[in-house]
């Protein structure tokens, strides 16, 4: 809140002492910087702000935890406990049971969901560096029409081209196929990532590339060697950008791909649902495996990927 | 020879990228103009040419009455609920406290799961007898409140809507955010010094600035909401009795369960152009803001 960063009068150098031994160092810092340096009112303020924060947010994770302890219970368990309570053991039989091939069959899914996934994320990576680097380094007459044209793309409903594309894949022996599905995302990709690149190379400072000119290098030596060795905070953005939403996508596999050979792990997941209507244990383990890529991307590299939300967001 | 065409270079860097843009979006997208105006069926080639048919019938189609009003209440609650909640979350944490980083990152987790996943997790918290909506209303003593919300058809559509805000909250706090970092200190500083209290500077300082944010906010929430179909079709298909079919569900059931390929293209249609219409809008609204802010 903007009226609490103000310094404002300190509390006696007493109750500071008091609050800087406390036996937890970490809750004494906080503690520390949540009401000393405020007055009292601005104390109880912030206290209350937070109480009211901390609520809002155990209501918000509420689905977090249910999915949580459901996967770790026995179907006797759920069906006699409700979902809601931790489970009384940690029971693996879950997972066992939606991995076995003979059973889930998460296992071939979530394979099939990384071979789609790693290839399609870059494909459509190093299309849109191409592309950007084209835009983004040289002028030429009608670029920014073209810029517009390709970032347009971006905002396209998939349902427009739902149709055709189903037909174009069948015409060309690739449906029911992985490929089918990394080409489209790769051609999809496409805008977000020349976007990204293009607004990254346009602040890449051009002394770089004159003085390798004079210096006899070729434009795409250039481009290999010096551009593209910059270029990685950008393309740690992208990646995790296009591996979270390609790994995450439903709607493409669903209608691209139909034996189980290419079935990807969303779609898995919702098989999963109409084999066993009321296997809620086993549906929460499975959604708990099919979360793990993108909730681990989510932990490490959680900069990028914010970084990309707003970059697609607000420039686009 | 390069000095003489030196649009040789960005083609060669441009040429492959746009040959696939062009194969499969744009080409796909004009195709889908030239079958909506066919009575395809979704296989062969054989099909004919029927003029304006489809859209003079889908315009008398109850059902797709239906969904652009089901669509419609999605779009305004999709504007209010999560906008207004993710405007609220960022200006309370946008400080920079650790705790801040830890309460924020727990906001955002849901962007990064799978619509399906959401769906499935939501159908539990549903569930009429253990989910907990229905246990906390019960706890509340308010049994009369506790309903089926999926299979109930005067609640099925509000309650997959909450399931799709809570991910789009998320999302709309992260530029939000973003654009509070562009409010520049001096100026809420100097609305204090003046007296202003809180919430005068949030109305007369912070607010004005955020339009730039507010606008690509609302764009994005629109253009989500339009092509939502994931978290719909995992908890209820549209149904009951198609009370939570919107646009993007009617296209797909109509295409992919009625093999109505040319009846489906022209709602696909319908809905490209309302999602060309809000890009319009967008566009108009942040060449104002540049105008405003340059």
């Amino acid at each position: 809140m903007i009226s609490m960063g103000a310094p404002t009068p300190n509390p006696s150098p007493k109750m500071r002492e008091g609050l800087k031994k406390r036996k937890f160092p970490l809750i004494a810092r906080w503690s520390n910087r949540l009401f000393l340096r405020n007055s009292w009112p601005k104390r109880v303020g912030v206290g209350l702000l937070y109480a009211l924060l901390t609520i809002l947010l155990i209501l918000f994770m509420t689905p977090v935890y249910g999915a949580i302890v459901t996967a770790f219970k026995s179907a006797a368990e759920v069906s006699t406990g409700g979902y809601w309570t931790p489970p009384a053991s940690l029971a693996t039989e879950n997972f066992a049971r939606v991995m076995d091939p003979e059973d889930g069959n998460l296992g071939l899914y979530l394979q099939n969901s990384l071979l789609l996934t790693i290839p399609a994320a870059l494909f459509s990576i190093a299309l849109g560096t191409l592309a950007g680097y084209g835009l983004g380094k040289y002028k030429f007459r009608g670029d920014a029409l073209l810029f517009i044209f390709i970032v347009a793309g971006m905002f396209l409903p998939p349902q427009i081209a739902l149709i055709p594309v189903f037909r174009l894949m069948n015409d060309i022996g690739l449906y029911d196929t992985l490929w089918a599905v990394i080409i489209i995302h790769t051609a999809f990709g496409i805008p977000i990532c020349t976007l990204v690149m293009r607004n990254f190379f346009q602040i890449v400072p051009n002394a770089l590339r004159e003085a390798a000119l004079i210096d006899g290098a070729n434009e795409y030596m250039i481009f290999l060697r010096i551009m593209l060795p910059l270029t990685l905070p950008a393309l740690a953005v992208l990646a995790t950008l296009q591996f979270t939403w390609i790994w995450n996508d439903f709607l493409w596999p669903f209608i691209l791909t139909q034996k189980a050979d290419s079935r990807t792990i969303m779609v898995g997941i919702l098989n999963l649902t109409g084999q066993y209507t009321v296997d809620w244990g086993g549906q929460a383990a499975a959604s708990l495996i099919g979360s793990l890529p993108t909730l681990f991307i989510f932990i490490f590299f959680q900069r990028y990927f914010i970084r990309g939300l707003t970059l697609g967001a607000v420039k686009g | 020879m390069l000095k003489r065409h030196p649009w040789l270079i960005p083609a060669s860097f441009l040429t492959l990228p746009l040959l696939v843009y062009f194969t499969f979006v744009i080409l796909p997208t004009l195709n889908s103009l030239y079958y909506s105006f066919t009575d395809w069926v979704g296989y062969g080639d054989d099909f004919n040419f029927v003029g304006l048919a489809n859209f003079e019938k889908i315009f008398t189609d109850r059902l797709f009455g239906n969904a652009i009003k089901n669509t419609a209440i999605w779009l305004v609650l999709a504007m209010t609920a999560p906008t207004g909640f993710g405007l609220v979350l960022a200006l309370a944490l946008q400080g920079k406290r650790r705790i801040n980083a830890i309460y924020k990152s727990l906001f955002y987790l849901p962007i990064c799961l799978s619509p399906i996943i959401i769906g499935i997790i939501w159908v539990w918290l549903y569930s009429p007898k253990l989910g907990i909506v229905n246990i906390f209303l019960r706890a509340l003593s308010l049994d009369h409140l506790a309903t089926a919300w999926l299979a109930n058809p005067n609640t099925t559509l509000y309650a997959v809507f909450v399931a799709w805000a809570w991910q789009q909250t998320g999302l709309t706090m992260v530029i939000f955010l973003a654009g509070l970092t562009s409010v520049p200190t001096p100026l809420v500083e100097a609305a204090k010094v003046d007296g202003a209290n809180y919430w005068q500077t949030l109305r007369k300082v912070v607010l004005p600035m955020l339009r730039p944010a507010t606008v690509v906010v609302f764009a994005l929430t629109a253009i989500n909401a339009l092509k939502s179909f994931e978290v719909i079709w995992v908890m209820t298909m549209g149904g009951p009795f198609n009370k939570s079919d919107t646009l993007a569900v009617f296209m797909y059931s109509e295409s992919f369960r009625k093999f109505k390929m040319g009846y489906g293209s022209s709602a696909a249609v319908v809905l490209f152009v309302m999602t060309m219409v809000i890009i319009a809008l967008y566009f108009r609204q942040t060449s104002k803001a540049e105008e405003l802010y340059d």
